[in-house]
């Protein structure tokens, strides 16, 4: 079928509506959770779940398929979310967050199906990525390998390790998404450690950057179509983005990095994002 | 018999006695057995001896520098697309550094990522105390999924290294540094992980040893023969699966048991011994190792002796529990 691109948008942008309101289910769930910064990433993880990767739910250990590595693990509520919403593992999860013994806890665990990595102990994914960038140049596979960084996270130094292995491999068949929402657990990272200049950074460690609005889907969609956006080198997306996106309590504050979530404001939450 | 045996004298010579080197001899049989084995390296090519197979396997090695946090990421993401990552680093930069790494990456993903931690112990002795590794075994037995083997001499160390073939998760191989590691073990036998070899019968006293510290209970166990004492030998060459039936048996058939490494009191060998028999067969017990300080600069024999890491020490431990 061919799907003309307002179709596509119109269809990822339905799904986005949906993950959102399955994260905060899982929120709910969970009596509470890391708001701000699943929201911040939702649009990029439809986008990426629901048309640029090539995946096959029912097969989750397909080795051709793409790779995605929630390096800011925190925000599981999304992955979990879009991964019930693509068929990877069942929607009743989603109200076991945090539950006794449930595998879907705070942060991805590999024993979920469709996890690639547990991860969220922040500065791990990159290397992790980079890792299974290069499995793929070695067994000449076709896959490729996307992973989410926070932009706080950035503050550990092994990311670096790891960009300028990535470069010196040129690994084209992987690609940095930077959720750039600017806020941090404890306040603005402007105000804890800036980042700045950020997109010279990963020039500088020789990525290809593109900078874009992470909650455009029309944006986002060329910019992954795009890939690698340039031969020979990684590309890193900074997408900035606003924390707590949908919901204007949660939206650009540190108060919603991780905050409780009872039946009231979840409610809350769902008026204001609408029907999927 | 198979291609490992006609070259036995060949990699047996290039290890000259270093357990390091022998690890990297038996990568090269490791590389011909198993198309998807991967050689990393923490600027280390020739710590472990891996000129040859990036020579032979241009394709299958990649240098990381030094970035060991970057080396077990990249290991962990290698393993996840099915194939088999040996990660050669110094034992105490890749330890400690990329503990996290090592613990979530690997053994809470149970990965199967085998790390050739090389220079281990007090053998960078006139490095210093920045470059000693005598917490590496406390930390490594620590974490849930781990293997964690020390050979004793060159024979063990290719033995170990071709048996990571068959072993589903994260292993950490302990190896030495310059100071030569002479052959102790039956270069005829099989290695068999997680269970003990005797080395020296007895029935008054065992001494459980892995390591360097191998050699050195052997010729204490000799001495001591001299004076009618039959030390008991246990080269303890498998931390992590411990093989408890050997140590319980020493336990029920010994008078006491004297452990010996080179590692710092704490976490290592002795105390993981101990963690067992406190539980199941209180014994009396002797710790050879290096005490609760930092080294000073020094060479590594002369380093052994001034913390007690000797074959007197551990006459004199065995002696202790036969009063």
């Amino acid at each position: 079928m061919n799907e003309t691109r307002e179709a596509l948008l119109e269809r990822l942008e339905k799904e986005a509506r949906q993950l959102r309101r399955n994260l905060w289910r899982a929120l709910r769930a969970g009596g509470g959770g890391h708001a701000g910064g699943s929201s911040s990433a939702a649009d990029m993880l439809t986008a990426l779940y629901f048309h640029r990767m090539n995946l096959k739910p029912a097969e989750p250990e397909w080795p051709d398929r793409d790779r995605f590595v929630l390096s800011k693990g925190h925000a599981n509520a999304a992955l979990g979310a879009v991964l019930a919403q693509a068929g990877f593992i069942d929607d009743a999860l989603l109200d076991r967050f945090y539950h006794f013994e449930s595998p879907f806890g705070m942060h991805p665990d590999i024993k979920v199906a469709g996890v690639e990595m547990c991860t969220g102990a922040l500065g791990h994914g990159l290397s992790i990525a980079t890792g299974m960038a290069f499995g793929a140049r070695i067994q000449k596979k076709p896959f490729h390998t996307f992973v989410m960084l926070g932009d706080a996270e950035l503050h550990e130094g092994s990311n670096w390790e790891a960009a300028m292995a990535a470069a010196h491999y040129r690994l084209d068949n992987l690609t940095a998404i930077v959720d750039h929402n600017k806020i941090g657990q404890s306040g603005r990272i402007e105000e804890l450690i800036s980042l700045d200049p950020l997109a010279d950074k990963w020039r500088s460690f020789g990525w290809e950057v593109r900078e874009i609005d992470g909650h455009d889907m029309g944006q986002i969609v060329d910019t992954f179509g795009a890939l690698p956006l340039s031969k020979n080198r990684p590309t890193a997306i900074i997408a900035h983005t606003v924390k707590g996106k949908g919901v204007s309590f949660a939206e650009d504050t540190y108060l919603w990095h991780s905050n409780s979530v009872n039946d009231e404001v979840h409610a809350k939450a769902l008026s204001e994002l609408g029907e999927a | 018999m198979n291609s490992a045996t006609s070259t036995t004298s060949q990699w047996r010579e290039k290890s000259d006695n270093q357990t390091r080197l022998a690890f990297g001899q038996a990568l090269l049989e490791i590389g011909a057995r198993e198309p998807g084995s991967v050689v990393l390296s923490a600027d280390t090519q020739d710590l472990l001896g891996i000129r040859p197979w990036i020579a032979k396997y241009p394709d299958r090695f990649i240098e990381i520098g030094i970035a060991e946090q970057n080396a077990i990421g990249v290991a962990s993401g290698l393993a996840t697309t099915g194939l088999r990552p040996y990660v050669c680093a110094y034992a105490p930069f890749i330890a400690a550094r990329s503990m996290e790494q090592i613990r979530n990456d690997l053994a809470y993903a149970n990965q199967r990522v085998v790390i050739g931690a090389a220079a281990s112990g007090i053998s960078l002795g006139v490095a210093g105390g920045t470059h000693h590794a005598l917490e590496d075994l406390a930390l490594m037995r620590s974490m849930p999924n781990m293997t964690v083997i020390v050979p004793a001499d060159v024979n063990e160390a290719y033995l170990a290294t071709l048996a990571t073939l068959d072993i589903d998760g994260p292993v950490y191989m302990r190896l030495g540094g310059r100071t030569p590691e002479p052959p102790v073990t039956d270069d005829s036998a099989a290695f068999t992980l997680g269970r003990a070899s005797r080395l020296r019968p007895g029935n008054d006293v065992t001494v459980i040893a892995c390591g360097a510290m191998v050699e050195l209970a052997l010729r204490a166990s000799d001495a001591l023969k001299a004076d009618g004492i039959a030390a008991r030998v246990l080269n303890m060459h498998t931390i992590k699966p411990l093989d408890h039936d050997a140590i319980l048996q020493a336990a029920a058939e010994t008078s006491g048991i004297v452990t010996a490494e080179e590692h710092r009191y704490a976490g290592g060998l002795g105390g993981a011994v101990a963690e067992l028999l406190a539980v199941e067969q209180p014994t009396p017990m002797r710790m050879v190792a290096m005490p609760d300080e930092f080294a000073v600069v020094g060479p590594t024999v002369a380093l052994r002796e001034k913390y007690g890491m000797s074959a007197d020490a551990i006459v004199a431990a065995c002696r202790s529990l036969l009063l």
